[in-house]
């Protein structure tokens, strides 16, 4: 009799034990990330050009999602801070910015805008330490800069690589941190390179000369 | 008559039992193998110093190497120059984030200046100069370095019964923390000098039933030392740079 009573007891433990270790593990196992961050302006001369900013839906709501067999399954929202970091980049670069949702451009906006970009971001890996000995969360990130003219044409397509880590302290938080980082270099590399590339240094050649040649040109009434 | 025995005085080691002469002895082992040694190079080769409403901002090189300065270093090196030390107040310390937003992306990790020379170059760029100067940060402090396990070993070894529990043996580490600290001129745009600082900790973690840790903790003596360095540097209106500073503790 005692007997029984204390395997019936065994049994409950064991099945609290099994809920409270599942809890425990569904907690442990995923990684909701909502990459946020306040983002600077850069301090640079605007490029004397209007510019069209295209964001596009997967860029808007972007979400990379990777299951690590064995440690955990990883939700990593990047669309928000994509457009925030975006906006406020291209919006210093420019003279002027303003959204577009469709190419090519009508001829209102035509008359308007030089160029229109239009940013994807291409790959997101990253790597969260599992040993002891490594401190480090990584994140590297690399985006797709295409430019078009206002008729749709692809002037070019640029990728730029960031790289980021932060100390391993709260995974979550590190993992955003190290995303930011990585971020911030690109939004670092776009800001202070965008005019070097070949490409692009010809197209705004191209647009400096029309600008001086319908400036000199005489206004025939 | 009376008997004068000459009365044998107990020596020392016979007063008191070997057993507790035995354990202080390898107590003064163990505690004479935990602690830190130190060694701190400053050196100043301009004259400057921070003058009334001029700042310093603490950064750390992020350059991608392998290891870099923790942000609790960097904080605890900026929080102890901040705050007032005995009868002084504190330094007019910048906040390192505010700075590096400020004139982003030119302090980001692939872009801030290694040398002085590319200083100058960044200080030509067109607002540079303007915010470095509505910020009043006249002093950079570049701290490169960290803290590393390089020794480790012992062991302890815990059991449980129906009696009881406990651990038996010891386990001990060294760590070391190793910093320099670069001290930029804004206004003169040029280097005003650097200290060095290496401390080496070990910590010991004897058990005798229960684990007693023992822990030495060479960052935090890194960043108090560091500080105290780096506010006499900043204050101090002369050169120095004498050979390297010995201290124990």
């Amino acid at each position: 009799m005692e007997f029984m009573r204390i395997k019936s007891l065994w049994t409950k433990l064991r099945h609290l034990i099994v809920a409270g270790s599942s809890v425990v593990l569904a907690g442990c196992a995923g990684a909701s990330i909502w990459v946020e961050a306040d983002w600077p302006q850069p301090l640079i001369e605007p490029i004397p050009v209007r510019m069209g900013l295209l964001l596009d839906d997967e860029f808007l709501d972007y979400v990379h999602y990777e299951e690590i067999p064995r440690q955990a399954t990883y939700t990593i929202q990047i669309g928000e801070a994509n457009e925030l970091m975006m906006d406020g980049l291209f919006r210093s670069m420019f003279t002027a910015l303003e959204p577009v949702y469709v190419l090519p451009l009508s001829q209102g906006d035509s008359d308007r805008i030089d160029g229109v970009l239009r940013p994807e971001l291409d790959r997101y890996e990253f790597d969260v330490p599992v040993g002891e000995r490594d401190e480090f969360v990584e994140v590297w990130i690399q985006y797709l800069v295409r430019l078009y003219d206002t008729d749709g044409q692809l002037v070019t397509e640029w990728p730029v690589s960031g790289y980021g880590k932060a100390e391993l302290n709260n995974r979550d938080t590190s993992l955003n941190r190290a995303t930011v980082v990585a971020m911030r270099e690109v939004g670092a590399v776009i800001s202070t390179r965008f005019s070097e590339q070949p490409d692009i240094q010809y197209w705004l050649q191209e647009r400096e000369n029309a600008t001086a040649l319908s400036a000199e040109a005489p206004i025939n009434n | 008559m009376r008997l004068r025995c000459r009365q044998k005085r107990p020596s020392i080691t016979e007063s008191v039992n070997p057993r507790a002469i035995l354990l202080a002895s390898i107590s003064l082992g163990i505690l004479s193998g935990c602690g830190v040694t130190a060694r701190i190079e400053p050196y100043k080769e301009t004259e400057a110093f921070l003058a009334e409403g001029e700042q310093v901002v603490v950064l750390a090189r992020k350059h991608h190497a392998g290891h870099e300065a923790e942000e609790d270093f960097v904080s605890c090196v900026s929080d102890g120059l901040a705050g007032p030390y005995y009868q002084t107040g504190g330094l007019n310390v910048h906040d390192s984030t505010a700075f590096e937003d400020s004139l982003y992306p030119w302090f980001e990790p692939s872009m801030a200046p290694l040398t002085t020379g590319e200083l100058a170059e960044l200080l030509q760029k067109p607002k540079v100069l303007e915010t470095v100067e509505s910020s009043g940060v006249r002093f950079v402090v570049w701290l490169d370095g960290s803290t590393d396990r390089f020794a480790s070993g012992g062991g302890i070894t815990c059991a449980a019964g129906v009696g009881g529990a406990g651990c038996l043996g010891m386990a001990w580490w060294e760590d070391d923390a190793r910093y320099d600290a670069t001290v930029w001129d804004l206004r003169e745009i040029g280097t005003a000098g650097t200290i060095f600082a290496d401390f080496n900790g070990r910590s010991v973690m004897p058990a005798l039933i229960v684990p007693i840790p023992l822990i030495a903790r060479p960052q935090a003596a890194a960043c108090r030392a560091l500080t105290l360095q780096l506010r006499q540097f900043l204050t101090s209106p002369s050169a120095y740079g004498a050979g390297p500073e010995l201290i124990a503790n």
